[in-house]
């Protein structure tokens, strides 16, 4: 099928219209979750759901955000990241930036266990879309972030499982923890390579 | 001149491959590879595979330049942020060209990637696709 | 009245609705469209369902959004209500403002022809031969402007009459009032 002119490969990868109401995508994600839920029959399947679409964009949002940083640097140096801790800064600043106009709060390595990492932000806007009635009190919607961080880290060869914790502190109610936990072959790669 | 250019997904799949000729030179784009060599060809970018993880680890860089060679035909790399390594044999050095080759390779298989009907490693069979890869061949090499 | 209503609408998006990246609408939309046609095993025509039935139950938590936005007061006729979605809903919430075209007659049927589409930006149709038949991929815009519609008392049809995904020349949607709702009440009004 050859549609010519209104192919994806004539369009230009920089929008001139690149912003859009934030209830727009509020109304599409809850919507998106009703969708989810009347499919689920627990709350842990729901927020698979969430995960497996918000993983299925992953690459794309890591391949467009690596796209717009290379054009935007000064010295247009490509690059891809190496190492666990860029990678992580990566998502913690450009990526979260691109998606939410913010970068996330803090950036965290667990003090016990050694695979594990945390993203966290404050007040996600994902989590101020939704209203969670009472029986669902356990649901996180920022599982479909947590998808999506795990897929830009899969994409970028940094196997690992995100999930997406609710833990309130000081006046933060919404407050959110994506709790990385990588895979042994990276962790081992890294000492391999990188030597700590 | 001939060209081999396949791109490998994460699985060391091959998700896109072309003969390339060039159209420099009065070529008209017409690949010349004897028939051995259409049958070698895919074996030396699987083989240069190895070679390409094991650098990829050793630096920033999506280009990697000339990785192999084998009797007298280069293997350039390019490794894109997804790991989608873009691998093409050719016969003379040219590292300025290809690596403009890669970078607008690279904007092509975004536009592809970006496409919600298309997920990572899935074989690109869009013959516009093809096209603009035939376009590129004739703007570098 | 057309460019005073455009002005206002403008005003409004600069100044009064909060604005994200356009990348993760879009890419979101194309996940669950992508999601639906794996669950749906590919039957675009449920595809086209459900996307209608998920429009609805957007449109009609939309339209108070949209009221309590603007301040807008009822309608003095459907023509108003075609200006009105292209101009100043449209633009508030997609940054987009399609051209009314093709009035009939009787002035019940009206159509939206859009030059972007922020739903389907690099969007190509799978190549399985039934797709580019049968899917309409934007479809939740229907079910939007239906159910929205709806709460202000209006009986829309509202449906796809082609769109540049299948290789048609243009995106257009088709809106044909088939009816007032009865026990009608000024909306919006104070």
């Amino acid at each position: 099928m050859n549609l010519g002119k209104n192919s994806i490969y004539e369009k230009n990868l920089s929008r001139r219209n690149s912003e859009i109401n934030i209830s727009s995508l509020s109304f599409l994600f809850c919507e998106m979750v009703s969708y989810c839920h009347s499919n689920s029959k627990s709350i842990s399947e729901l927020e698979n759901k969430l995960n497996i679409l918000g993983y299925s964009i992953g690459a794309k949002i890591l391949e467009l955000n690596c796209y717009r940083e290379n054009i935007l640097t000064i010295k247009k140096q490509l690059k891809r990241e190496l190492k666990i801790i860029e990678i992580l800064q990566f998502i913690h600043t450009v990526i979260w930036k691109n998606l939410f106009s913010k970068m996330a709060d803090e950036l965290e390595k667990s003090q016990d266990i050694a695979n594990e990492f945390m993203v966290i932000d404050n007040n996600p806007i994902i989590s101020q879309f939704i209203s969670v009635p009472r029986e669902l009190k356990q649901l996180n919607c920022n599982a479909f972030v947590a998808g999506i961080v795990e897929g830009v880290l899969d994409a970028a060869y940094f196997q690992c499982t995100v999930t997406a914790h609710t833990v309130p502190r000081d006046g933060h109610p919404l407050r959110t923890v994506f709790l990385i936990k990588f895979d042994p072959a990276v962790i081992e790669r890294e000492n391999i390579r990188y030597g700590y | 001149m001939s060209y081999y250019f396949a791109m490998i997904g994460t699985r060391d799949n091959p998700i896109y491959e072309a003969e390339l000729g060039t159209f420099k030179q009065g070529g008209d784009g017409t690949p010349k590879f004897s028939a051995e060599m259409k049958e070698l060809n895919p074996f030396i970018i699987h083989s240069s595979l190895d070679i390409v993880e094991d650098l990829q680890w050793a630096t920033n860089s999506l280009y990697l330049k000339i990785i192999d060679n084998y009797y007298g035909y280069y293997v350039s790399a390019y490794v894109t942020p997804t790991n989608i390594k873009f691998m093409l044999l050719h016969e003379n050095k040219n590292e300025e060209n290809i690596k403009q080759f890669f970078i607008e390779v690279n904007d092509l298989y975004l536009k592809t990637l970006l496409n919600p009907f298309y997920s990572v490693n899935d074989p690109i069979k869009s013959t516009m696709f093809d096209s603009k890869i035939k376009l590129l061949t004739k703007k570098y090499l | 009245m057309s460019k005073a209503v455009r002005t206002a609408a403008d005003e409004i998006w600069k100044n009064r609705v909060e604005k994200i990246n356009v990348e993760l609408f879009t890419l979101t939309y194309g996940s669950v469209v992508s999601q639906l046609c794996r669950d749906l095993n590919n039957n675009y025509c449920e595809v086209n369902k459900q996307l209608e039935i998920m429009g609805e139950n957007i449109g009609v938590r939309l339209i108070e959004d949209f009221l309590a936005r603007t301040g807008a007061g009822r309608c003095n006729s459907f023509k108003e209500t075609g200006e009105i979605i292209s101009k100043v809903g449209f633009k508030i919430f997609l940054n987009i403002v399609p051209q009314v075209t093709n009035w009939t007659d009787n002035g019940k049927q009206f159509s939206l022809v859009f030059d972007e589409n922020p739903l389907a930006e690099f969007v190509e149709l799978p190549d399985d031969g039934k797709a580019v038949k049968e899917l309409w991929y934007s479809n939740v815009l229907c079910g939007v402007l239906k159910g929205a519609l709806q709460m202000v008392q209006l009986d829309v049809d509202v449906s796809f009459v082609s769109d540049v995904l299948r290789g048609h020349d243009q995106t257009e949607i088709k809106l044909r009032l088939i009816r007032y709702l009865k026990d009608e009440i000024p909306a919006g009004e104070d």
